[in-house]
């Protein structure tokens, strides 16, 4: 058999009204877990894993496909309506997304990043199937100074999400990056700034972060406004769907979104949060309606959320071609799959085509019923807003802690928690954006370790950082990112930057 | 409604004891990982094989288990139905994170798993057998990167251990730690470092698919059905097992640490557990009693004399 | 958000709160360089060691800790609004009685006691009729996510009286 007849076969299995029905639930479960603030993925898969067991394996997979995707999605919800992103890779989505939600636009948010991410979800699925052995081939080239070299890139193009002001956006980014440095230096096992303390041993988890300054921090400045914020917001002006042009504005984004993803995704150290960084950053150089970002532009929900999904499908490239698990939620995954006889690794294509193929028929139909059950129930999902703030919040609040304590149960952690919400709260009061702070945690860490890791295995020869084509080309792309705005901002000549994005696309 | 609240406060507190005759396993890392899944087997089995009625897991993670058995030490002293799962990586974790609490202040009870180092190359590599490997790191031990999990663990000892018995100095190894199995693979895939080392399993498949080989294991003989020597084999007297436990409260009189002891050996001896271990590609090596208390005071001396040369632990 | 430029309202004024921060931001720095000073810098083959990238990152937050004093004193920091802290103390209540009491209470009573405080917040300050319903909210979660779901949610007096 080829691979479309198996794919064929795959469709066909996960097609019968049964195993909709498993994926219709695994969905509905993935989202309900995955919405609530500080559960991403990784713990909405490990928590609902065993309850796949009960079925028999076509059944149990496809809801195993559906419970990801489900949860993948319903961390973007809660980002846009309320700007309470519970997990690294949908802290882009909200930047753009509740601005939207907060002018009423907050149906169109949602309906972009529903179908931007059935879109991304399809399109890398597919590419999952059909390029997956060349993809990772690309992905293996990616050794110690390429990534130091795409983390550079990253943190250039991260600038994009700094606000209005350098000094401030830096400020943030730099306690975000003092942030990382606490705990055990992976490489040479020495603790950093722990000054004792054993529960600082592991460093600053990243959910924990950034549920304290998103929700939390968000929370705090909402109730400080006391009487003179609205009431409620205006759930719905205009229409709660996707008008014409929010349509035209969306399917570039999209498609960009999924093609710098999806590789993304595919690297071993890659992650989805640099393939939402990315999106952003490139959709923000594009756009030819500049002046909307940062006020709730489609394109910076749409692009995002596209590239999230599409480096979610990525990561399994590496894992079924592979057995490589490159996240926590491929790792639980893995854990899965074995319990179905599924073995990941470089023969499984060859020994086990049925159930890949299932898997990936599996993925296709879970997107599908992602779909089907997520674009009625926008307009369910904008009611959300007209909750009296009262007991809207106290529900964020105790949803968000919940994602904490699930995860640690520790007083220290909860203590933490307390902690970045103050200065989440502080930093709103000051002007300071919080995205920055978030992107130090998560970049810095993996810059530093891959740069010491690349001088290690050359013995201290720094030239091997530009030694091999892909990372010279990476940085040449980050400094030109870097230089280029700044000569041309400096000779006033802005306009003629945005006429030359205008016409690239 | 407050003496209501009141009524059921007490009334908990009263309930309390009823329940005293389930065990409760700490899980001294996140949901997931190797130690979660050892806990969480043990939970399903106990359950079915009705060892205990109703096992609870708890997870305590952070700084390689030694925050979970600090708090385990601590807070369920005396409590005979309280386990807490561990492994090998402890051992390395108490020493370099100068943990005050120890294993000895627990009541290790068996040991129910583990795995074996394996040192494999890609197979692009010029190194044909560990020989070569062992023949190039004496010549210039900077030359040979290995890349293994994370500073001071299993993989790192094991390498400290290989360079001191061929007589280079474990200060000069150019180990390259990465946080996950699946990054540290891909590094080895991509030949962008010399060597690798991690359990078995992580390889097995490569191995069989050819685009790694496997040069060494660290085990005391030939694992069999897998093709390779013994590190040794090749004239290295080293042998490491990165293996899992299960240990109650400290403080149990004899009878209660009898009384779990012959819990677990009715876990381990029971059908479903090995079962379980044959679905998970988990190896038994159970091991209790006094050969258990041996082996550990063993590992934990060897350990800390390596750690010391590498330069981990003063 | 208006921006402190108006000539008529900032005459050079410096902006006290943004000194604040310029001090905190070179606290952290100088914190940093105290920490990293006492590792060894051994550094293996490479010649970033683990002290290199901190020391950076120190020096970069002194030179943003002086840059910030330089725009406090010309008043370039945004106009702040006024912030009501009432509310902000009850929310942080809320989330001391819950790290505090998590262990001895349970989930549902301290979760419970979040949910009330943070209701206050936001201005509903019926307590008598907030707590218990916060309580019972709490534990219902509690109930799903610590019996179905198998997530370690702390137990207390009142979820040992059903489980």
């Amino acid at each position: 058999m080829n691979t479309f007849e198996f794919l064929l076969q795959g469709l066909l299995i996960a097609a019968q009204p049964m195993n909709l029905l498993y994926a219709l639930i695994g969905v509905t479960l993935g989202t309900a877990v995955g919405v609530l603030p500080g559960i991403g993925p990784a713990l909405t898969v490990a928590l609902l894993l065993p309850v796949t067991y009960q079925l028999d394996p076509a059944g149990s997979l496809i809801m195993f496909a559906g419970i990801y995707y489900g949860g993948m999605y319903g961390g973007s919800t809660t980002s846009i309506l309320l700007n309470t992103p519970g997990e690294s890779a949908s802290i882009v989505t909200a930047l753009e997304g509740n601005k939207m939600a907060r002018a009423g636009r907050g149906g169109p948010a949602l309906a972009t990043a529903a179908i931007g991410s059935f879109v991304a979800g399809l399109i890398a699925t597919l590419g999952l199937a059909f390029i997956a052995p060349y993809i990772v081939k690309m992905a293996l080239i990616f050794g110690p100074r390429e990534y130091f070299a795409l983390m550079v890139l990253a943190f250039v193009t991260v600038s994009s999400a700094f606000g209005d002001s350098t000094l401030r956006g830096l400020t943030s980014l730099f306690v975000g990056l003092a942030l990382a440095m606490i705990g055990i230096d992976q490489l040479s096992g020495q603790a950093r700034l722990s000054f004792g303390i054993p529960d600082l041993l592991d460093g600053i988890e990243v959910t924990t972060l950034a549920v304290a300054m998103f929700a939390i921090g968000e929370s705090l400045y909402i109730a400080a406004q006391g009487d003179r914020g609205p009431d409620k917001i205006e759930a719905v002006r205009g229409s709660v769907w996707m008008s014409a042009t929010d349509w035209a504005r969306s399917w570039k984004p999209w498609l960009r979104g999924t093609a710098i993803g999806f590789p993304i995704g595919a690297m071993p150290a890659g992650g989805a949060e640099i393939g939402t960084f990315l999106s952003y950053a490139a959709e923000k150089r594009l756009t030819k309606h500049p002046e909307e970002f940062g006020n709730g532009a489609i394109e910076g929900v749409a692009g995002p959320e596209a590239a999230n999904n599409a480096s979610a499908a990525g990561t399994l490239v590496p894992l079924l071609t592979l057995g490589l698990p490159t996240t926590a939620t491929a790792a639980i995954m893995l854990a899965g799959f074995q319990q179905y006889g599924l073995q990941p690794g470089p023969l499984l294509f060859a020994t086990n085509p049925q159930l890949v193929w299932g898997l990936i028929a599996s993925l296709l139909i879970a997107n599908l019923m992602l779909l089907v059950l997520n674009l009625p129930l926008i307009g369910l999902w904008v009611k959300l807003l007209s909750i009296p703030k009262p007991w809207l919040y106290a529900g964020i609040m105790l949803f968000a802690t919940l994602g904490t304590i699930g995860a640690n149960p520790s007083v220290f952690e909860l203590g933490m928690l307390l902690a970045f919400g103050l200065l989440g709260y502080a930093m709103r009061v000051f002007g300071y954006p919080i995205a920055p702070v978030v992107v130090g945690l998560i970049l810095g860490p993996l810059a530093e370790q891959q740069l010491r890791r690349a001088l290690s295995i050359s013995q201290g020869d720094l030239t091997t950082l530009v030694a091999s084509p892909v990372a010279l080309v990476l940085l040449l792309i980050a400094a030109a990112a870097l230089i280029v705005p700044l000569i041309l901002r400096a000779r006033g000549r802005g306009q003629v930057l945005s006429q030359l994005a205008a016409s690239e696309d | 409604m407050k003496q209501f609240f009141l009524a059921s406060i007490l009334a908990g507190a009263i309930a309390l004891p009823a329940f005293a005759a389930d065990y409760k396993i700490i899980a001294p890392a996140n949901p997931g990982g190797g130690w979660d899944q050892t806990a969480r087997t043990l939970q399903t089995v106990m359950q079915s094989e009705g060892i205990s009625g109703n096992v609870q897991v708890v997870n305590v993670p952070g700084a390689g288990g030694t925050i979970g058995l600090a708090q385990f030490a601590s807070q369920d002293k005396g409590n005979p139905n309280a386990l807490i799962v561990g492994g090998y990586v402890m051992v390395g974790a108490i020493l370099t994170n100068k943990s005050p609490v120890t294993l000895k202040d627990v009541t290790p009870i068996a040991r129910l798993t583990g795995e074996y180092e394996a040192i494999v190359v890609p197979a692009s590599s010029p190194f044909q057998t560990f020989g070569d490997l062992v023949e190039a790191l004496k010549k210039d031990p900077g030359a040979v990167s290995w890349a293994g999990g994370s500073a001071g663990g299993t993989d790192h000892i094991t390498v400290g251990l290989i360079a001191k018995e061929a007589g280079v100095d474990p200060k000069k190894i150019n180990y390259i730690a990465y946080s996950g199995g699946g990054e540290a693979l891909a590094a080895i895939l991509g030949a962008q470092v010399s060597a690798g080392i991690s359990g078995y399993g992580e390889f097995e498949s490569q191995v069989k698919a050819g685009t790694l080989r496997l040069l060494a294991v660290s085990s005391e003989e030939r694992i069999e059905g897998v093709d390779a020597p013994t590190i040794k084999e090749s004239g290295l007297d080293v042998v490491v097992e990165n293996w899992r436990m299960v240990a109650a409260a400290p403080g149990l009189t004899d009878e209660q640490k009898a009384a779990v002891s012959a819990d677990v050996e009715k876990l381990v001896k029971s059908a479903a557990w090995q079962e379980q271990l044959k679905t998970k590609g988990w190896q038994d090596t159970y091991l209790s009693g006094a050969a258990f208390d041996e082996q550990l005071a063993k590992d934990v001396s060897a350990t800390e004399g390596i750690l010391k040369e590498i330069g981990l632990v003063e | 958000m208006t921006n402190g430029t108006k000539p008529a309202d900032v005459k050079r004024r410096p902006d006290w709160a943004a000194l604040v921060i310029a001090a905190v931001l070179a606290v952290i720095a100088g914190v940093m360089f105290w920490d990293v000073s006492r590792l060894s810098g051994a550094a293996g083959y490479s010649q970033v060691g683990p002290t290199t990238v901190p020391y950076a990152i120190a020096v970069c937050l002194l030179g943003l800790a002086v840059w910030t004093v330089f725009e406090a004193w010309r008043g370039d920091f945004p106009e702040r609004e006024h912030q009501q802290l009432g509310p902000v103390f009850w929310i942080v209540a809320g989330l001391a009685a819950q790290m505090l009491l998590l262990k001895v209470a349970g989930f549902s009573i301290a979760t419970g006691l979040l949910f009330a405080f943070t209701a206050a917040g936001f201005g509903q300050r019926k307590l008598w009729k907030t707590i218990p319903f916060g309580i019972v909210f709490a534990f219902a979660v509690w109930v799903v996510f610590s019996k179905l779901l198998q997530l370690s949610l702390p137990a207390g007096p009142l979820e040992h009286l059903f489980f």
